[in-house]
Parts: C-alpha cells; structure tokens; sequence
C-alpha cells in the first residue's frame, strides 16, 4: 500500500485503481464525482474531495472514501448507516434527526422490513431508528431521506436496520464513527487501529455479551439488557471506553489497557 | 430549527434507570462538581472558566458614569449575559431564551442584589460621576449548569478585577491610566456561589452539577447560594416536585462544603496569577512608588 495521501477540501483526487473495468466506482464519504467520461477506456473520473482527510481506497470493491479526522460534523452520503431520532410523525413520514440543527431528514412510514399499512412499527416522538441514507438530494433545501429495508430485496439489509428498542447512544466524533465502521468491515486483523469494540466483546462475552450500533453521524448505540444485574454498569464502561479513546484519541496498547481499567473500576471484570 | 434538541426515549430512560443506582454518566458521584479550571486573561478581569465541558469567559471593565439620581452615593454595578450561537448551536442570536432569563436572574438576585460588590465604593463625586463597573459573561461551550458556571466567573472576576484610579481635584474628576498610578481592587462585602441541584425521582434523588444531558432528564431545579461565611443567601427552586426540608437542610451543608473548596479554587488561581504577574512586570506595579 502506498503512504497516505492527504486531502484538503477540494484536492482533486488521483485515481489509481488498476480494476476499474469490471465493476463501477463506489464514490464514498467525503468525496464527490464531478466528472465522468464513460466513452474512454477504461473510464475517467474526476473526483474531488469535499472533507479533509486521509484518502482510503479498496481495490477490491473498487471504492474509495475519505477517513475524517474528529469533528464533529456530519454531512449526509448516500449508503451511510445513521442512527436517527424521531422528531414527528406525518401521513407518510417520519421526520427524524439525524444531526441537530439541520432540517428533518425523512423516513417513509413502509420503508421497514415487511411493513404494511397495518404492520408498520409506531414509532413515539424521541425513539431510535438505525437507518441507511437513501438520497441526500443536490442542491440547498433539498430533505435526506433515510430508508431501513432494502428496496429492492424487501429485507432489512444490511441486518440490523429499524427501530433500536432501550440501551443508550453515546455520542461521539463523526471521524470516530467512521473509524469504528472501518475495523468492524476489515477482517484482517493488524488493518485498523480502532480495537476497542473487539477487546470490549473479548471481556464481556461471559456476561451476556452486548449489542451494538454505530451511526456515521457520530452515534453509538449500546445495549447491554441480556445480563440484567450488570446492564447499566457495562454499558456506562463502554459508552466511557468509546469516548475516551476518541478524545484521547488512543493507540491500540492503549485501548486495551483502558478497557481492562474501566471494566475494573466498574467491577465488572475481576 | 434553533431549538434544544429533546433527549431519546433511550437516553432518558437510560439517565433515570441509573440515577436509582447512583451512577451517573461520566462517574462521578452524586454530589460531586465536575473538574474546575480557572484561568487568566492578560488584562485584570479577564477570567476563564471551564466546568466540564461548560466554559465561558468573564470580561470587567469600568468606566465613568452619572450615578442614577435616585441614588447619588451609589456606583453602578451591571451583568451582561447574553447566549449566543457561539456556546450552543440551539440558541439564537438576539433573541432571548427562557434559560437566559433564568441564568440572568438567579444571577441578578444573588450577586447584585445581595450586594457582593459594595456599589458605595464606587461614587467618585456625589451625584456627578461614579464607577460604572460592567461583567460581560460569554458562554464559549455549554453543557449544562450554566448558572454556577457563570457566578464563579462573576465573583472571581470582580476579584481579580482592577479599577483605575481616580481623584477629585477641584471639581473635576481625573482618571490615572493603570501605568500611572496602581489600580484599586473592588470592594467585595461577601463572596456568595451558588450550587445548582436537580431532582429526580419524584424528588428523592438530588443531584449536583448535572451536565446538559442530565438538566434535560430532570424533573427539576433548586438553587442554593452559600457565601464563604456560610450564610445562605438564596434558595431558588422554580419547577418541579416539591424537595422535603430535611432535604433541603442536608443539600445545603453539602453545598456549603463546595463552596469552600471552588472559593480555595478560585483564591489558588488569584494568587498564581499574581504571582505570575509580578515575576512578569519584575515587580514593576508592586514596588511603584507613587504616593497616594
């Protein structure tokens, strides 16, 4: 792998992706394709990137992405896993909050697994939806609409999409959010530097083990409800393991002594 | 879409479910305030405060002024708070908030009206011209318990505040500049703090220094302002489940042991920031020989 290549707001986006023929270029978070020629073989792009950070690129699947540091602002991509909060509920819409102080982002009142009319979930002012960003629309005013079924299969894919029922979200940077997405999608171990959910699970497995859900807009949602004695405990340690690997920004020896710490401290862990 | 947003159903039944075991959020216990750091502008009432994530930055200044005609030996004492975009995205510039009005009031009441600052000191010539001595709060970051925030702002402000020095001389009113003569500190009567509780569990529960998150859960308020003697100087309790006296009682001997260690706080801050300033001037304003 070549060294990073960093990028600022704007920097155009020099494409060294060798299988581009078979299949199509996945434009990622933070990036934008403002140009294609599909005549040229193979075809040209030209990409630009609209956040700063480190250029990240998967010859694989043909994608590339942009990992952003830890602010704390999130700008809506499409295909990005959020956690959203129902503000409202109309005929058709839910009307959620994805980041604060932005306009609702929408979310059909069918768009769930095997949801009809009489079927659907109700969903209260204040509950949580883990949700995929289906358009974000071009242009100022236009609404980002969230769906949690895959339209096309009828299924709630990736698994896991619709109403989060109890736990707790944690927030934190949207840049960590990112990075935690990352070291669940990457198998090989040693690619990430985020191993703090891992080592998490490793501790806590014997106790029930937790449930997780990582938002792109800088959300975590734990839940921890399966060992009723330790519930609130866990999932305070972990909300506080996450957050603190985020400020601190920790490296890998760190985030393994930080959780054997607070899991200690919370006497969960002898 | 300047507005608080609401806390999930998840976070408040989650805030709630673990105050019944005592445990709150970030760890700490019931009645324990959240890390203090105060710090220091270049100029005399420049003061920094950080509680928590909550910080903001006091701003004195003086200036001369008509004293009201009612009261011609008064100087004039005023707070100006004003919550802007800068300290939380949910508040609106130019317009005013009900938290504002509340901060502004409790604020009010228990610095101004107690007379913390003796406004007496301030007359230069009766009825003519006196002191108009102005704190700025400027809320940089906000989450929650904003009121105690900005009362150790406040009084360690008017602590650390300087006011130029001026004389009559034949009628007329002179104002030195702060390199001619030593500026005067302001005459505090008292020092009172306030500690801001919230309640929880139909009232059982009371809780110190709650953060934003913790705020938006509770069902309500009550404030105690303590001075450093130890006298109370205000009790405010505005929502909420009515809070049993014995309650009350016990709270505030809690806050009363606070409010000695953020007064040890502030005066350790004072006396590390004097001593800076005379190592920086070497000595310049200490040692000036000017009679007076």
């Amino acid at each position: 792998m070549a060294s990073p290549s960093i990028l600022l707001p704007g920097d155009d986006v020099l494409l060294d992706l060798r299988s581009t023929t078979s299949t199509p270029l996945k434009v990622g978070a933070g990036l934008r394709l403002l140009h294609e020629s599909a005549t040229s073989t193979p075809p040209s792009y030209t990409v630009t990137a609209i956040h700063a950070g480190l250029l990240s690129t998967d010859n694989k699947r043909n994608a590339i992405s942009v990992l952003s540091f830890a602010n704390h602002r999130y700008i809506a991509t499409i295909n990005d896993l959020v956690i959203a909060q129902i503000h409202h509920s109309s005929l058709d819409y839910l009307h959620c909050i994805v980041t604060p102080h932005t306009p609702y982002a929408l979310l059909g009142q069918l768009a769930f697994e095997g949801a009809t009319k009489k079927t659907r979930p109700v969903l209260k002012p204040g509950d949580l939806v883990y949700a995929r960003v289906l358009s974000v629309g071009v242009g100022a005013g236009t609404e980002v609409e969230l769906v949690c079924v895959n339209p096309a299969t009828g299924k709630a894919e990736p698994g896991g999409l619709g109403p989060l029922v109890g736990g707790m979200v944690f927030d934190v940077s949207v840049g960590f959010a990112a990075r935690l997405m990352r070291a669940s999608s990457t198998s090989a171990p040693g690619d990430t530097d985020v191993i703090i959910l891992d080592e998490l699970g490793k501790k806590l497995e014997h106790k029930g083990g937790f449930e997780v859900a990582v938002g792109r807009n800088g959300k975590v949602w734990i839940d921890c409800s399966s060992n009723k004695d330790i519930a609130v405990q866990a999932t305070i340690a972990i909300g506080r393991c996450l957050t603190e690997t985020d400020t601190c920004n920790l490296d890998p020896i760190e985030q393994r002594k930080l959780v054997s710490r607070t899991l200690r401290a919370a006497r969960i862990d002898p | 879409m300047s507005r608080e947003v609401p806390l999930t159903t998840a976070e408040h039944d989650f805030i709630v479910e673990a105050l019944k075991r005592n445990v709150r959020l970030d760890g700490r216990g019931i009645d324990e305030l959240r890390p203090l750091n105060i710090s220091f502008g270049d100029e005399y009432g420049h003061v920094k405060v950080q509680l928590g994530h909550t910080s903001l930055i006091v701003l004195m200044s003086a200036e001369v002024v008509k004293p009201h005609s009612d009261r011609p030996f008064d100087g004039i004492f005023t707070v100006s708070l004003e919550l802007t975009n800068m300290g939380s995205p949910a508040w609106e510039n130019g317009r005013q908030s009900d938290l504002e009005q509340n901060v502004t009031r409790t604020l009010d009441r228990v610095i101004r009206h107690s007379n913390a600052l003796d406004t007496e000191t301030l007359c230069i010539m009766k009825g003519q011209s006196c002191w108009g001595i102005r704190a700025d709060v400027h809320v940089t970051n906000y989450d929650g318990n904003l009121i105690d925030c900005a009362c150790i702002g406040i009084m360690t402000g008017l602590q650390h505040f300087r006011c130029p020095d001026a004389v009559v001389k034949d009628g007329k009113v002179s104002v030195y500049s702060i390199d001619e003569r030593v500026p005067i500190p302001l005459n505090l009567t008292h020092r009172p703090l306030t500690i801001t509780f919230h309640t929880f569990h139909d009232g059982e529960l009371i809780l110190m220094d709650a953060s934003r998150k913790e705020e938006l859960a509770a069902e309500g308020d009550m404030v105690i302002a303590l001075n450093d003697a130890g006298q109370v100087c205000a009790v405010y309790k505005t929502v909420g489940r009515p809070v049993g006296a014995v309650d009350v009682m016990r709270k505030t001997s809690i806050a009363l042991q606070k409010v000695q260690e953020i007064k040890n706080t502030i005066q350790k801050a004072l006396d590390d920031d004097q001593s800076k300033r005379t190592r920086r001037n070497v000595g310049v304003e200490a040692n000036s020989a000017n009679d007076r």
